[in-house]
């Protein structure tokens, strides 16, 4: 039996390329979404190896609570350096310091920033391997006036740097001109793509400007050689002071690559679900694929019942196809699947992410996963044509006739298990969505089963309508083309299972991106009705760099008279209350002025008199959930260490855009450890926004990485990049859709090779190629609007639940994109004619003594 | 062109047709030089052994295939003249087809079928006429059924109809009755009989059938590529004698 399912694969190449396709694609993106993330890892790690490389240990202020990737921890005294120098067994121990948002002008004026990677000011060591900088080009800095950067910057054509120039650079305590003595590189020359941006100075220089006096980050430390790396550990840590740790090469390695998997994990995943959704989408083209074939074989089938083939030989020879069909595609896959990595981490590195050089790893798990979903969903696929196949009559092929127009089983069994699958479906989509989990994974897994059971119900379902809707639907091609229309509404008509099976596939697609369209509509209009509702501020300023606005910018701010201007710097925090401990966001911000700027709706207390060293203003709902009422006190733990006693003085009601905490910056800048604001907002003094604008981007000359925007403008950026979020949601789905496609093409093809003797007749009787054309290019845009419509129906009514369960502070207004939604319809008949070009090229191709002949 | 009988009366002629399949030793003469020409108004049979060409002529003739060398004519249009594109719309408008089995569209009613080469065409064709085929075919009552729901018989003579329903310049039918039982058969032999004789049509049939050729005016014998015979006003006995003689 094998045999035979290998000659049958041969003798139907076509076919056999087609249904592959749509396996190698979903295995291709499983393939793309391991090699991406490994080779994501396996740069990173590599980085974290180089850059540790003569570096034993690193000294370095202890965070009190929360992780290293949560919050910057304090700096340590100077003095350690020699302490730790003078413990036996250390052979050099040097200060080191660190600071993101250390921002460099070019010759053009332009600030260099990144999307995501630290731009950072730090000092250089003349033990390069300690420091992990080399010098390149010209002479290390000395003194207040000098710097280096990195080579990577410097010799970016899109920067103007030259050696010998003056250039300012915006540091914490404000922005300074310095000459560029030197340019270095930083760890090997073969890892250059950290993304990082470097500006380099001497130490005391660093230690001035970037706000550490007597202070240092970190402190690297390297034992003498055949030291004994965990007994010297010991020994340091003897020496430090609480607050401080010491820790290993190889736990900073850990830590770095712990850190770097926060967000490598969740990118794999999140691929991973789309190369899931993808395969699930194959699964549907592929079990109708073989649904025709097997329906245009039953003759061969029913000949091999008849010579002494058992069900199960029959059934085993579909499977060993399929199983084939499988293992080829995951092999395909594989290749595939490389150059999708490629392509994402070139992709990724387009939008500014600068991802570590390194190679395009092929781990076993990876192959094995490509063979399982490969070969599994493929066989799953077949699991039913087989069974089918197996129950064909010896005597089935010989009856005339093998007509695939017969809607078998359309009844009552399946309107009953079509129905319970929906119920379950449904049951375990609400679950997912308004259930109580314990954690995301289980919530977004119940969610996915749900979503899936819906839609395997929907397919089951479809038949029962399909021929009533896309008659429906496609009555308009009757009046627009008379013959060929009519031709093509009853040829989508005419087969309900077939016609439903192909437009399952756009259906998934299309509910899947109109979900997301909804979901994002809706957070749109809730965050810009809540936005518009939020500030009254005149202008909002944000920085392009992850590290924020100096704090020095709001003071300039206020020191030019403009208005009043409020930075917000959000940290992390612990609150202890009574007995228990929360971790949470706070934010530290002028309270005296914060009625300026922004909506705050005290329903207790008052902000007058706030005192800004004993002050704290909740939200009403954090109120009531810690049971805190006007005067009762919390003690706050800073990232510093630092601990505060404050009490509430306010309480506001709110929906939560801000953090449900504020303190004064005055009680908070104490024990800081940056000195940066998340976001300054400004309330104009001066009455016209043209001239008001001018005078606060006179201040921000001297602090080139900040935004200035005006409300509008605020609101309409921050759609902007929801919506880019939307479209590169869009754009994986999209090979969702491109399943769809195939499967269109594929099913077409079949049916029009089954329909042949008919194409034939009407090619005889004196219908035109392009007559004949356009009846097989309406006929699958009548099915591809099918499946766009029940898509949008199904994907609404997710949408819509979907929205109406994310929490209000998210999401509290639901909107329905119409146009939008009509949009996909329109793209979805396109989607269908693109589909028919080839089947219906070779249908109008066909000979017609040929066609007429065939048997 | 002088050489067959006057154009008026000819509704299709051949003209020292030549089909050949093949090239080189391994070539096949399907057809071989053939002059022949169907009269208007005439009901003309082409019978002839396997292999002999009859299917290959009436193809040829049709606009479905196309001959090697020399004409076919269809009225006064030169067949090999014509782009794909006016052959198919000659078929269209001009010629009308019953095939076997497997005539009608199984998606359309037997009415539509019956419009469909006017369908195609965007034009109403003539109703008065059109009216008068279907209430000869007896099928007025089935005219909204699929061809499903017709028998064996209704569906050929809702071909017919269809064929009939342009009023084309010739009918070629291949085996009509070929698939259907002796009554069903000489039902729709009657009809196309009735076609040719009070509605004034001309009808070319394949057949390897000597009752069925019967019905014909004129019954034209092919061996091998080349008509070797004719046989006008035709019976069943003398057909047969005409068979046994050429050895078929």
């Amino acid at each position: 039996m094998l045999r035979l399912g290998i000659k049958s694969l041969l003798a139907h190449k076509v076919r056999f390329a087609l249904t592959a396709s749509t396996i190698v694609i979903g295995v291709a993106f499983v393939v793309a979404s391991f090699v991406t993330a490994d080779s994501l890892r396996s740069g990173f790690d590599q980085l974290a190896e180089d850059i540790n490389t003569g570096t034993d240990y690193t000294v370095r202020g202890e965070l009190p609570f929360g992780e290293i990737t949560e919050a910057v921890a304090p700096a340590v005294s100077a003095d350690l350096v020699d302490d730790i120098a003078a413990v036996d067994g250390v052979e050099i121990a040097k200060g080191g310091l660190f600071v993101n948002g250390v921002i460099p002008v070019d010759g053009n004026g332009e600030a260099v920033t990144t999307f995501g990677p630290p731009v950072a000011g730090t000092n250089w060591l003349e033990d390069e391997s300690l420091s992990q900088f080399y010098l390149m080009e010209g002479r290390w800095p000395v003194g207040i006036g000098e710097f280096a950067i990195d080579i990577t910057t410097f010799e970016d054509d899109g920067y103007d740097f030259e050696l010998g120039g003056t250039y300012q650079v915006v540091t914490p305590t404000g922005p300074r001109e310095f000459t560029l003595t030197g340019v270095a590189q930083f760890g090997f020359p073969e890892n250059a793509g950290v993304g990082a941006i470097f500006s380099l100075f001497d130490t005391a220089t660093a230690q001035e400007i970037l706000g550490f006096p007597g202070e240092f980050t970190v402190i690297s430390v390297r034992a003498e050689a055949g030291a004994d790396i965990a007994e010297l550990q010991t020994r340091i840590e003897a020496v430090l002071p609480d607050g401080v740790e010491v820790i290993t090469a190889a736990d900073s390695e850990e830590e770095f690559s712990d850190a770097t998997e926060t967000f490598i994990g969740p990118f794999q995943t999140i691929l991973l679900v789309f190369a899931f959704i993808v395969l699930f989408v194959s699964t549907f083209i592929i079990s109708n694929t073989f649904n025709i074939v097997l329906g245009q074989r039953v003759r061969e089938l029913s000949l091999l019942r008849a010579v002494g083939a058992t069900p199960g030989q029959v059934r085993m020879s579909v499977l060993t196809e399929s199983a084939i069909i499988g293992a080829v595609a995951s092999v395909a896959g594989l290749g595939l699947g490389m150059l999708g990595a490629l392509g994402l981490k070139a992709l990724l590195n387009f939008f500014g992410a600068s991802l570590p050089d390194g190679p395009l790893p092929l781990v076993p798990r990876t192959v094995l996963w490509a063979v399982v979903v490969g070969v599994g969903f493929t066989v799953l696929a077949s699991l039913v044509p087989a069974i089918k196949a197996s129950r064909i009559s010896p005597v089935a092929g010989l009856a005339e006739g093998t007509s695939s127009d017969e809607g078998a089983s359309l009844g009552w069994p399946r309107l009953a298990s079509g129905g319970v699958l929906l119920a379950i479906g449904l049951v375990a989509t609400g679950l997912g969505l308004f259930g109580d989990f314990d954690g995301a994974t289980p919530q977004l897994s119940t969610l996915g089963a749900g979503a899936a059971v819906t839609f395997v119900a929907v397919s089951v379902l479809s038949p029962l309508v399909s021929r009533a809707v896309v008659s429906l639907l496609a009555r308009p091609l009757v009046w627009m083309m008379p013959i060929s229309g009519r031709l093509a509404r009853a040829n989508a008509a005419r087969n309900p299972r077939r016609t439903s099976a192909t437009a399952v596939a756009l259906t998934i697609g299309l509910a899947l991106v109109t979900m997301v369209s909804i979901v994002g509509q809706s957070l749109k209009v809730s965050f810009g009705d809540r936005l518009a509702n939020a500030f009254t501020a005149d202008f909002i300023v944000t920085a392009d760099t992850q590290a924020g606005l100096p704090k020095t910018l709001s003071s300039d701010i206020r020191a030019a008279g403009i208005g009043t201007p409020v930075g917000f710097d959000l940290d992390l925090v612990q609150i202890d209350i009574g007995d228990s401990q929360v971790e949470t966001q706070l934010t530290a911000a002028r309270v005296s002025d914060l009625e300026a700027v922004i909506n705050i709706d005290v329903i207790e207390g008052s902000l007058d008199g706030f005192d800004p060293q004993t002050g704290l203003l909740i939200q009403s709902d954090v109120a009531a959930d810690d049971n805190l009422g006007l005067g009762d006190t919390v003690e706050l733990t800073f990232v510093s260490g630092d601990r505060a006693t404050v009490s509430v003085a306010a309480i506001f009601d709110g929906n939560g855009f801000w953090s449900s905490w504020f303190i004064d910056s005055a009680l908070y800048d104490q024990f800081a450890t940056t000195a940066f604001d998340d976001v300054v907002m400004v309330q104009s003094a001066i009455d016209d926004p043209e001239a008001a604008r001018a005078a606060i981007d006179d201040v921000l000359d001297s602090y080139p990485q900040a935004v200035l925007e005006d409300r509008q403008e605020f609101q309409e950026s921050i759609e902007s990049s929801l919506n880019t979020v939307l479209v590169l949601v869009n754009v994986f789905l999209g090979f969702a859709l491109l399943i769809a496609l195939i499967g269109i093409v594929s099913t077409l093809t079949l049916s029009v090779f089954e329909r042949i003797r008919e194409i034939g007749l009407l090619r005889a009787v004196g219908m035109t190629r392009r007559q004949m054309r356009r009846m097989i290019r309406w006929e699958a845009a009548a099915v591809s609007l099918y499946g766009a419509v029940v898509g949008v129906v199904l994907g609404a009514a997710f949408g819509m639940a979907t929205s109406a369960a994310i929490p209000e502070d998210i999401i509290d207004t639901i909107a329905v994109p119409y146009l939008q939604l009509f949009i996909f319809l329109v793209i979805s008949v396109g989607f269908g004619l693109i589909a028919a070009l080839f089947p219906a090229f070779r249908a109008s191709r066909m000979n017609v003594l040929d066609a007429i002949a065939d048997e | 062109m002088s050489v067959a009988a006057p154009p008026t009366h000819a509704a299709a002629r051949a003209v020292a047709a030549t089909k050949i399949y093949g090239s080189g030793d391994t070539a096949v003469r399907a057809l071989d030089a053939i002059n022949v020409t169907f009269e208007q108004g005439q009901f003309t049979a082409i019978m002839g052994p396997s292999g002999s060409g009859k299917s290959t002529l009436m193809h040829c003739m049709a606009g479905l295939d196309r001959v090697t060398e020399g004409q076919v004519l269809i009225g006064e249009i030169d067949l090999s003249t014509l782009s794909e594109r006016d052959l198919t719309l000659l078929r269209r408008d001009n010629v009308g087809f019953v095939f076997q089995a497997f005539n009608l569209v199984p998606t359309l009613t037997a009415i539509e079928n019956i419009m469909l080469p006017m369908d195609l065409a965007g034009s109403q064709g003539d109703t008065d006429w059109v009216d008068e085929v279907v209430s000869a075919t007896g099928l007025a009552d089935r005219l909204k059924h699929r061809p499903s729901e017709l028998s064996g018989g209704q569906q050929q003579r809702v071909a017919v109809a269809r064929a009939l329903a342009g009023q084309p310049q010739v009918i070629f039918a291949d085996e009509p009755t070929g698939n259907v039982d002796l009554n069903t058969g000489a039902e729709i032999l009657g009809f196309m009989r009735n076609a040719v004789d009070e509605m004034g049509q001309t009808i070319v049939m394949v057949t390897h059938d000597a009752v069925a050729a019967s019905y014909a005016d004129r019954v034209v014998f092919l061996v091998d590529g080349k008509i070797v015979d004719e046989l006008v006003d035709p019976t069943p006995e003398r057909i047969r004698a005409h068979m046994n003689q050429l050895g078929a």
